[in-house]
């Protein structure tokens, strides 16, 4: 277990080091630069070889390669991303005030897509093959099939501007609320973002509960079950409990799909998260507050590949039982 | 009777929201005005913007700050904080009396030390960006003599005839107790904002909200407006959207051309006409090849029928591109300026200028023996200019010549656009390049390098925008300028599709002091002043609801709710999961006990 473990954590440090270098190269490899943003011709037409230098230097990019890379890879050392070239203010800062907000949607459409997902999933199973299967599937099919940045747009129409019940944009109230009425106001804000990504995690999870079901289903131990006269619930007991191994590395995966997905969501509504900073700093360039975003966004989609691992023996006793010898 | 779970899940998500929804409704009292602004821009200092949010930015910056005069795009600018200002013989010098008594938000007094201050501040840091520039490059400022607490003479180097309008209708004011010893203005992300415009900036909170009071001792009159709370919506359909669900009571930008008819057709929505004299235009790549060749350029925008693209993109809302550049309502155009459309004469043109031959696909061939054909590049996050661009490729291939519209994205047109890598691209501009009268010479003129613009280089051209900008007299100086259009005709290095027509959307319940300020829109400083908006300023004072709750927080405890903010949130988010996990662990460990015990 223990060497497991240590191996484990050699290969996510490994994964850690090659994103390190990919993020710094990657977004230096993408045509244009930060002072194309900073200096646009139609705001500053006549901007001088000389104040491009200027401004170059101060974000360190007229440095050689080599040596911005020993400044980031030794910055990324400290937690130190350096300085964003949109908000002048230092990388780390500006990330940790996004952090949060991403999570809570993303976490939050998770739980809810995982919830939702696996027992529509189980049922759909049980009645493989009839009216309610056919029509569940083909429904989570077609909400699978939406765009994210549609179904955004969808929930603005239907349920903000509509019916009037959801705030368009933003996370936090215009007048700052406290105590329960702050939470209140934070998850009605966070309500349709995170609708919008449920419905994005939800196909995957549907289908994985469904099938591993289905599978679990033709087992021996369920005709076994099924000859001994036992009842439906209890058959089914057993078999949900051998479905969710799958279910869980599915819901772990998705922490990592949606959390691409909130560029594009967290763009629509506004939503003050790591997606949208990221798509503010492809727009601008950003190098350091790209790298940081990333860095983070990677820890996040790493902690939840850690997490699904470390579960495996818990969740499942095949996995925990020590190996025959050979 | 299906009692499956989802029902059941459904139905309760359903009372969760209608146990929650009301807390979203609570609407604000009647002197806040809550308008979507459609970029964050930092600490709303001259040299700190981030410019994502132009034109509008710079009327946001007015409102926090004051110009010499107001304003840059029109004919006479209005004295502003200036009480006056006269030019000597030759208009290098320009004595400033500034208004007597006037003080920054921060209590400060502002005096002519300040106003010499702004300018020798921008021409010393030389700052490259949106304001800095005029005081460095055109004209060229030189120093300032301050003769009493309220008279500053500004020197320049040549003639600044225009100097009511650009810089002095331009540019921002900054208090020196607050940027004396800043070496590196951009860095200064963290200042606070301190202007004496009609608001005073309260709260920032990063890509969220932007939160402004009234500044009640504005020397022009306290803002008819208590607060604007002005939160960040990048996406126009969300902006709007929040609009028609009375979220917010304005919106800064214009209401795009397919939701004007249904935004007018809301009786609780008002839509205002204000042009910002904006412009969508082609440019050429004239350093080398077939379009440095003016004929061919003049070819391309006779075959192009500019009000059919207003009709077919605008859908009507808009004005077709004039041959001579400068947008129609600006005050230096020629009125009988066109939007010539002939195709024959297009024809014609490109037979005597040698390019009469043509390939299989009828295609004319250039001098080289190569078609006449030419990538048009254009910004992937302006579906407009696409459209446009789409429909006068069309057009122009009626009369032999090939464009092809490719949607790249923004950062890889603008290094295409510095390296000189294209034949074409679209891109657009606003009040402050038309109501510019130096705007040839910044665009086409020796004010710009390289080609960025498209690299004309014309001498004749040059030097007539250099002679422009030293004319004194008004009247000669339109009559130069008026000149110059027909030479830009007869060049054509750019081609204007079209000028949009601005319609600003509001609330009129929530606040109908808004006007269009031409070259402004709606969202600017005179919107807010008794003396100019749409209201009485006793009317507005009778609104004004006593019983209101007390709006105000202190900036730092947003800020700690904002940092401090989901946590909570997200602990019980994750504990759900746990809990999840450690039951499903738990019923496991059963299970693997009866495997194990067997």
């Amino acid at each position: 277990m223990a060497g497991h473990l240590a191996r484990r954590i050699g290969q996510y440090l490994l994964v850690l080091v090659v994103l390190v270098m990919l993020n710094f190269l990657i977004p230096r490899l993408a045509p244009g630069d930060p002072i194309d943003f900073l200096l646009p011709p139609e705001v500053a037409s006549g901007v001088t070889e000389e104040q491009r230098e200027r401004v170059m230097a101060r974000f360190g990019f007229d440095d050689p390669v080599h040596v911005q890379f020993w400044n980031y890879a030794n910055g990324v050392a400290r937690g130190d991303f350096l300085t964003s070239v949109r908000y002048g203010r230092p990388v780390t800062e500006v990330v940790l005030e996004r952090l949060p907000w991403t999570l809570l949607i993303v976490l939050s459409a998770v739980l809810v897509s995982t919830v939702v997902g696996t027992v529509a999933g189980f049922r759909s199973a049980w009645r493989r093959g009839r009216a309610t299967d056919v029509g569940t599937l083909s429904f989570v099919m077609f909400l699978d099939s939406l765009p994210p940045f549609f179904v955004g747009l969808l929930l603005i129409l239907v349920f903000s501007v509509w019916l009037g019940l959801f705030p368009v944009f933003g996370a936090l109230p215009s007048v700052p609320s406290t105590g329960v009425a702050f939470f209140a106001d934070v998850a009605i804000r966070a309500a349709l973002p995170t609708a919008t990504l449920t419905i994005a995690a939800l196909g995957f999870i549907y289908l994985t509960a469904r099938s591993a079901m289905v599978s679990e289903l033709g087992e021996d131990y369920v005709m076994v079950a099924s000859a001994k006269g036992l009842p439906d619930g209890a058959i089914r007991r057993h078999a949900q409990r051998n479905a969710l191994l799958p279910v869980w590395t599915a819901a772990m995966l998705n922490v990592a799909v949606l959390s691409g997905a909130t560029t594009v969501v967290e763009t629509v509504f506004a939503y003050p998260g790591l997606g949208r900073l990221v798509y503010d700093a492809v727009i601008a360039r950003d190098y350091p507050v790209l790298q940081g975003a990333f860095f983070f966004l990677a820890l996040m989609v790493l902690a939840a590949n850690i997490i699904a691992d470390l579960a495996y023996p818990l969740l499942d006793p095949r996995v925990r039982r020590p190996r025959p010898a050979s | 009777m299906p009692r499956s779970p989802l029902v059941v899940l459904c139905l309760a998500l359903l009372l969760a929201v209608a146990l929650v929804a009301p807390a979203a409704g609570q609407d604000d009292e009647q002197t806040t005005v809550r308008v979507a602004f459609n970029a964050f821009e930092n600490n709303i200092t001259p040299f700190t913007l981030t410019m994502q949010g132009l034109p509008v930015t710079h009327d946001l910056v007015h409102l926090v700050y004051d110009a010499l005069f107001w304003s840059q795009a029109r004919e006479e600018p209005e004295p502003w904080l200036a009480e006056s200002a006269e030019p000597n013989d030759d208009f290098t010098e320009w004595t400033v009396t500034i208004r007597d008594g006037v003080t920054w938000h921060d209590g400060e007094p502002l005096t002519a030390e300040d106003v010499a201050f702004t300018y020798d501040y921008n021409l010393e840091v030389e700052h490259p960006g949106r304001y800095g520039h005029h005081v460095h490059q055109i004209p060229p400022y030189s120093h300032s003599e301050v003769v009493d607490d309220t008279t500053v003479t500004l020197v320049f180097d040549e003639p600044a005839p225009t100097f009511t309008a650009v810089p002095g209708g331009d540019l921002p004011i900054i208090p020196r107790h607050i940027w004396e010893g800043i070496d590196n203005p951009d860095e200064a992300t963290d200042i606070e904002p301190v202007g004496s415009g009609p608001f005073e900036v309260v709260d920032i909170v990063p890509d969220q909200q932007y939160v402004l009071e009234a500044n009640t001792d504005y020397f022009m009159g306290a803002p008819l407006v208590d607060r604007l709370e002005l939160p960040i919506v990048p996406q126009p359909t969300a902006a709007f959207a929040a609009l028609r669900a009375g979220q917010v009571d304005a919106v800064d930008v214009g209401v795009p051309p397919e939701l004007v008819d249904q935004l007018r057709d809301d009786d609780d929505i008002e839509v205002i006409e204000s042009t910002r004299f904006e412009s969508v235009h082609l440019h050429f790549n004239m350093t080398e090849g077939p379009l440095s060749d003016p004929a061919l350029r003049r070819a391309i925008r006779l075959a192009m029928d500019r009000q059919a693209i207003v009709d077919g993109v605008l859908l009507g809302e808009g004005e077709p591109g004039r041959d001579g550049w400068l947008h129609p309502e600006v005050h230096w155009a020629d009125p009988d300026d066109t939007s010539t459309f002939d195709l024959e004469a297009a024809e014609e043109l490109l037979d005597e200028a040698g390019y009469d031959e043509r390939n299989d696909e009828g295609i004319r061939l250039g001098p080289d023996g190569e078609p006449l054909s030419f990538t048009v590049l254009v910004a992937a996050v302006q579906p407009l200019h696409q459209r446009a661009m789409d429909i006068a490729a069309q057009q122009v291939a009626a009369a032999g010549i090939q464009l092809t519209p490719e949607a790249i994205e923004p950062a890889t047109l603008a290094q295409r656009r510095r390296g000189g890598e294209f034949d074409a691209f679209v891109t657009n501009l606003e009040a402050h390049a038309h109501g510019d009268p130096d705007t040839f010479y910044f665009f086409f003129g020796p004010g710009i390098e390289g080609t960025f613009f498209g690299g004309f280089d014309d001498e004749e051209f040059n030097a007539a925008t250099l002679e422009a900008s030293q004319i004194t007299d008004f009247d000669e100086r339109r009559d130069a300028i008026h000149e110059l259009q027909s030479m830009f005709a007869e060049q054509s290095p750019a081609i204007v599709l079209y000028y949009p027509t601005g319609s600003y959307a509001h609330r009129p319940a929530a606040y109908d002091g808004w006007i269009g300020d031409p070259g402004h829109g709606t969202f600017t400083k005179r919107s807010f002043l008794a003396e100019y908006a749409a209201v009485d300023a006793d009317e507005v004072a009778a609104d004004d609801d006593p019983g209101a709750e007390e709006p105000v927080a202190l900036p730092d405890d947003v800020q700690e709710a904002a940092e401090g903010a989901p946590w909570g949130l997200i602990a019980l988010i994750v504990g759900l999961l746990a809990a999840i996990g450690i039951a499903v662990a738990l019923t496991r460990r059963d299970r693997a006990d009866d495997v194990t015990g067997a």
